[in-house]
């Protein structure tokens, strides 16, 4: 089974379809992105250059079964397409951060949020608190808080 | 302190904006209205009708996560300045199978008004006004009356659409 997402021409995903493995091969039974997306403008009503081909098995451009990530992250409504780096990206959360390529996502300016210290994450696994590090876009800062508060 | 939003009185406006070769073809569209209204009495799925449907449920779903479930499409055919007022599309005796939201696409219309009418707390009897255009859309809640108010020369052609949200 492949999937394709259906993009917008602002590079919006608008919708994710799965596809039968045999609708995207050539006659040389080659799976072929362009013949998956010929298939999809055939039966969606959509031109094909905008149905993009996505992997369920990418996430952060990891590929969580081992295998080779594609496009950096499997394409979910709302996420947006960046053709000029060839990857899926969530939408931005917040308006300063920055895109990471090569981990496919979103990172603040100064980077991602501290470790918990050891008596926090004991709090944490205990269930006493609720500890997680809050990215506060005005002060530019990570602010740790504890959810149960 | 919290406020909590119970409901919300929203109306969806925008153009058709479909890729290039994809244009939504309102002559089609036309000779579908004129044989549901005088041949089949049932609005006929077509390839140029799905790829409106289609467009405004995913853009919906994009921008406003609303999610639209189809109920029942037709199309009406208004005489040179003709009315239609205080139409409701759900029916209040029939909750269950009544559609939550009415879709208004303006398939060739000119000099085309929706009045739209709500009531906000004590204020009753209020009107919210959208004049509807060419490849233009409005989405309201089956709950608002309203009306559709033609001051052209010539014949408008609008195409209504029903729809379920989940």
């Amino acid at each position: 089974m492949a999937h394709f997402s259906k993009i917008s021409e602002e590079n919006e995903v608008l919708n994710v379809l799965a596809v039968d493995d045999k609708d995207t091969k050539n006659d040389s039974n080659q799976e072929i992105e362009s013949v998956g997306q010929q298939y999809l403008e055939t039966h969606n009503n959509w031109p094909a250059h905008l149905w993009i081909k996505t992997s369920y098995n990418t996430l952060q451009n990891t590929h969580r079964l081992g295998g080779t990530p594609f496009r950096g992250n499997y394409a979910g409504i709302g996420h947006i397409w960046d053709p000029q780096n060839n990857i899926f990206l969530p939408p931005k959360p917040f308006s300063s951060w920055t895109k990471n390529i090569e981990e496919a996502r979103w990172q603040s300016p100064i980077g991602d949020a501290p470790e918990l210290t050891e008596e926090q994450q004991n709090q944490y696994n205990s269930g006493t608190h609720d500890w997680i590090y809050l990215w506060d876009e005005d002060n530019q800062t990570w602010n740790l808080t504890n959810l149960f508060d | 302190m919290n406020k909590n939003i119970l409901t919300e009185q929203a109306v969806y406006t925008g153009f058709i904006n479909t890729p290039k070769n994809y244009e939504i073809d309102s002559k089609e569209l036309i000779k579908d209205i004129y044989e549901s209204k005088f041949i089949n009495n049932e609005f006929k799925f077509s390839k140029n009708w799905d790829l409106l449907n289609t467009y405004i449920r995913e853009f919906l779903q994009l921008k406003f996560h609303l999610n639209l479930k189809n109920k029942k499409t037709w199309g009406n055919i208004f005489r040179p300045k003709e009315n239609c007022f205080h139409l409701l599309e759900v029916d209040l005796n029939d909750l269950k199978n009544s559609p939550d939201y009415i879709c208004l696409y303006g398939v060739n219309v000119s000099n085309c008004l929706i009045n739209i009418h709500y009531n906000d707390n004590r204020k009753k009897g209020k009107e919210y006004k959208v004049e509807l255009k060419n490849n233009m859309f409005i989405i309201f809640s089956s709950l608002n009356h309203f009306d559709i108010i033609n001051n052209q020369n010539d014949l408008n052609y609008i195409l209504s659409t029903t729809y379920e949200s989940s």
